[in-house]
């Protein structure tokens, strides 16, 4: 009985094909675990993408959910956070598999998960953190973080001299110790304004976003925690490196929508293949080289 | 009749849809905790606190001290130690600690050179309002190597 419990759908899942294939897909895109981990995590994810059976088999999800766990266990606490999200993810989606209203049960899962997971990323942002408040953490992190260095360059409009003298002003001096020549700090009104529209943009979106997936409405406004969290995909993944994150957020977002609401679910589909786009072309890289065009006159 | 439970009524599914829920607000409240009181970083450990903090893995950097017969000195991180670093930069515990020290004295001895002590020291870059940045440690752990083992080598 277990057996089947565990290879059989208690419902049919059909309507939710398409979010538990995004799903597999995440996990091939970004293979992860070690070497006796990973290849485990892949061949599952491959063979859920090819046999529908296995896609829809809630074992197969309590496997993925297992070997994530083992792989966040294994490097403790290296993992970033949206593998624990992951984890929970496949967790969530082999408990719908195995109910008798898989639909209804994986809609509400990902509204809980997508909720708290903005929930404790605003509690850190706003009660926990000393720096995060008053920009000093977006300005440091535009300043020396190289991922982000295009957006600092290109919106921030410092020069690349600017750069790397603030970076100099930046490295930290043992306790006690003076330099004999202090570096200067840059800053430019444009950069101001984008530390401090990141700073309060992204933290009031969280908040948005938390509170709507949480406590959703049933009337027409059940539309705005998908707007917000499609605005907050296609603007955060576009300058932080981190699709994954993405990708899981778009793929619950998208098992919280109606099986009838076509549109809505066309438009998570093709966040999700902007984050595909921004994971894979640099597009700040495109921008900073026109400004260099333009600036030798080629 | 089969006589099996009937798995839609409203209470067997509720806790199919909370139980990933309460998992995951358990691991974040334990990661809060750790957070305040034994100095994991606010990035890793699952409680969502990625870009939130400049005290991040970047900011936080390891030394390791070792004290032998006629020498002492810092070494660098060897590549078999690179993950134990990692694990200690983000979360200098105890356990990861002497895990790390362990690590060094036992590679130190295969290469010839054993030591008396290993001392970890993990550091941290504070910034103020400025923005100016100060290196303070967060945690130092010395292992001292067995006297007795350390002769016989």
């Amino acid at each position: 009985m277990w057996i089947k419990k565990l290879t059989t759908p208690a419902s049919d899942p059909r309507a939710a094909s398409l979010v538990l294939r995004l799903t597999v897909i995440i996990l091939l895109l970004r293979p992860m675990g070690p070497w006796w981990i990973g290849p485990f995590l892949l061949a599952v994810a491959v063979l859920a993408l090819v046999f529908p059976r296995v896609l829809f088999a809630p074992g197969t999800w309590f496997g993925l959910a297992f070997l994530t766990v083992v792989r966040i266990i294994e490097d403790w606490p290296l993992a970033d956070n949206h593998i624990y999200l992951l984890a929970y993810w496949c967790l969530a989606i082999g408990l719908a598999l195995g109910s008798r209203n898989a639909i209804s049960v994986l809609g509400r899962s990902s509204r809980l998960l997508i909720g708290l997971a903005f929930l404790f990323a605003v509690i850190w942002k706003v009660v926990l953190s000393p720096d995060y408040l008053d920009g000093r953490f977006f300005r440091a992190t535009y300043l020396t973080e190289t991922r982000f260095e295009n957006i600092t360059l290109f919106v921030g409009g410092l020069t690349p001299d600017q750069l790397a003298e603030s970076r100099e002003y930046l490295r930290p001096l043992p306790e006690g110790s003076v330099r004999a020549e202090v570096p200067r700090l840059h800053d430019t009104p444009s950069f101001t304004a984008l530390v401090y529209f990141s700073t309060w943009a992204t933290v009031l979106l969280e908040a948005l976003c938390g509170f709507f997936f949480l406590f959703p409405f049933r009337n027409r406004s059940s539309i705005v925690p998908h707007v917000l969290l499609l605005l907050f995909c296609v603007t955060t993944y576009a300058v932080a490196t981190v699709p994954g994150f993405g990708w899981l957020l778009l793929t619950m977002g998208l098992a919280s929508v109606d099986a009838e609401n076509r549109r809505l679910r066309t438009a998570y589909l093709l966040a999700w293949l902007l984050v595909l786009a921004y994971f894979v072309m640099v597009w700040t890289g495109y921008f900073i080289d026109r400004v260099d065009h333009q600036l030798l006159g080629t | 009749m089969t006589g099996e439970p009937d798995l839609s009524t409203p209470a067997v599914s509720a806790w199919r849809v909370w139980l990933p829920a309460v998992l995951m607000t358990a691991v974040a409240v334990i990661q809060i905790v750790l957070a305040t009181t034994a100095d994991i970083s606010a990035w890793k450990g699952g409680g969502f606190g990625m870009f939130a903090t400049i005290d991040g893995p970047s900011t936080r950097r390891v030394r390791v001290l070792v004290e032998g017969h006629g020498r002492s000195g810092e070494l660098g991180i060897a590549r078999s130690q690179q993950i134990l670093e990692k694990r200690v930069r983000l979360f200098p515990s105890d356990v990861f600690l002497r895990s790390l020290a362990k690590a060094v004295s036992e590679r130190e001895t295969r290469v010839g050179r054993p030591v008396k002590a290993v001392t970890i020291e993990v550091w941290r870059a504070d910034y103020n309002e400025k923005l100016e940045g100060t290196d303070r440690p967060l945690r130092t752990f010395t292992l001292n190597v067995d006297q007795k083992a350390y002769d016989a080598r």
